[in-house]
């Protein structure tokens, strides 16, 4: 083989090199392509989790959203209903109110009248009364004697007709 | 310095049997700098990379990716060492051979240091690594039975095809060393011609191109490694 020796082909040459390269690859298995391929691996792995757990979490997000958003509202419709029955609850107190002021007011009036009607009453009788000594003193005077029971008595219902 | 286009790799001595060429002192090189480049980006791998580690995982990231797109998740666990190994190899090793000193450094009037895929040795060790490892699992996967039925069948036409196929499973090796190799002897070629021209600035484009190259080189021997790996240890469908 003339042409091998030409570019001096050595098997020694050649079992040297094939020696190289398989002590290469050993320990670049060994030092680079295991622990950056593991990295690489695990990099991956997390990456997935995590976008896994945003989606997760982004899912929940929108969940808690929608029951915040439904709670809102039934809690506006709550208040909406409170407030139109305590709107009913006042205007019914303001009525009871308005009728018991009424009662009040017609009772007083009554009162008042009785009273008035007590004192006139008894104005009555005071007038009565004095008016009666009045007439049995003028009378005493004027006729000089002094008057029976009997006789004060005709007397004053006589006048007292008459003054009524 | 006589500029005569050197095939064979210089000889710097021996230590007992072994010719330590300029080539197998760089690929030791570049052994040592990536073992302590690996060292320190995978040392403390962290969950929030930095630094180096940033770097190589975007390299691991892209390639075991590519690997598991064709090879499926199974097989790419055990393939993906191999081809990305042939990669970081063969990368490092094109690139350092642009660095300066190289060529013009020598030796007992030897130059010390010559790129590593200049030398048909380690090219042709490395296809030939490629071609085993390919075979090799392809017998794992298939069982041997059916790896052998991938060359011989009781059918004349299919034993032809078979045959032909077998003839191309050594023109593989030969054209990834042949490739790898005439690539960056070409290359190291041109820098020399070009740098005897005019040494300042005109060979700057070269050096441009030659790191493409390098890179290049670098991708087609992992890809077509890792092709070769997934077609091999495929089963071969039944019908045509």
């Amino acid at each position: 083989m003339e042409i091998l020796k030409q570019f001096g082909i050595d098997p020694i040459l050649l079992a040297a090199q094939v020696v190289n390269f398989l002590i290469l690859l050993f320990i670049l298995k060994k030092l680079l392509y295991k622990p950056l391929l593991g990295v690489l691996e695990t990099r991956k792995n997390k990456i997935e989790e995590s976008l896994k757990n945003a989606e997760e979490i982004e899912k929940r997000l929108n969940e808690t959203g929608e029951r915040e958003q439904e709670a809102i509202l039934k809690s506006a419709k709550e208040g909406e209903k409170i407030i139109k029955e305590a709107g009913d609850s006042a205007a019914q107190i303001i009525e009871e109110a308005k009728k018991k002021y009424k009662d009040i007011v017609t009772r007083a009036a009554e009162d008042a009248k009785k009273l008035n009607e007590a004192e006139k009453v008894k104005l009555q009788q005071e007038i009565k009364d004095s008016v009666a000594d009045f007439v049995v003193l003028a009378l005493e005077r004027i006729t000089g004697k002094v008057l029976t029971q009997s006789q004060k008595k005709e007397i004053l219902a006589k006048n007292i007709n008459n003054y009524k | 310095m006589e500029e005569a286009i050197v095939l064979k790799p210089e000889v710097l001595g021996y230590f007992k049997s072994l010719p330590i060429t300029n080539t197998l002192l760089v690929s030791w090189i570049v052994m040592v700098i990536l073992i302590i480049i690996a060292f320190l980006a995978g040392r403390k791998a962290k969950l929030v990379p930095s630094g180096l580690q940033n770097l190589f995982e975007l390299i691991l990231d892209f390639g075991y990716t590519t690997v598991l797109d064709l090879a499926g998740s199974k097989k790419a666990k055990v393939f993906f060492p191999i081809v990305m190994t042939f990669f970081l190899y063969i990368l490092f090793s094109n690139l350092l051979g642009l660095f300066p000193g190289f060529a013009t450094i020598t030796y007992h009037k030897e130059p010390l240091f010559r790129s590593m895929n200049s030398d048909l040795n380690m090219t042709l060790a490395l296809a030939l690594t490629s071609a085993v490892l390919t075979h090799g699992f392809a017998i794992y996967y298939l069982g041997i039975v059916d790896y052998l039925k991938k060359w011989f069948t009781l059918n004349p036409i299919f034993l032809f095809v078979g045959l032909l196929e077998l003839v191309g499973e050594v023109t593989k090796v030969v054209s990834l060393s042949f490739r790898l190799f005439g690539n960056i002897f070409a290359g190291e070629v041109v820098l020399a011609t070009v740098s005897r021209i005019f040494a300042f600035i005109v060979p700057l484009p070269f050096y441009f191109l030659e790191i493409i190259v390098g890179f290049v080189q670098a991708a087609v021997f992992m890809m077509l490694t890792l092709v070769f790996m997934v077609l091999l240890s495929e089963k071969h469908a039944a019908e045509h």
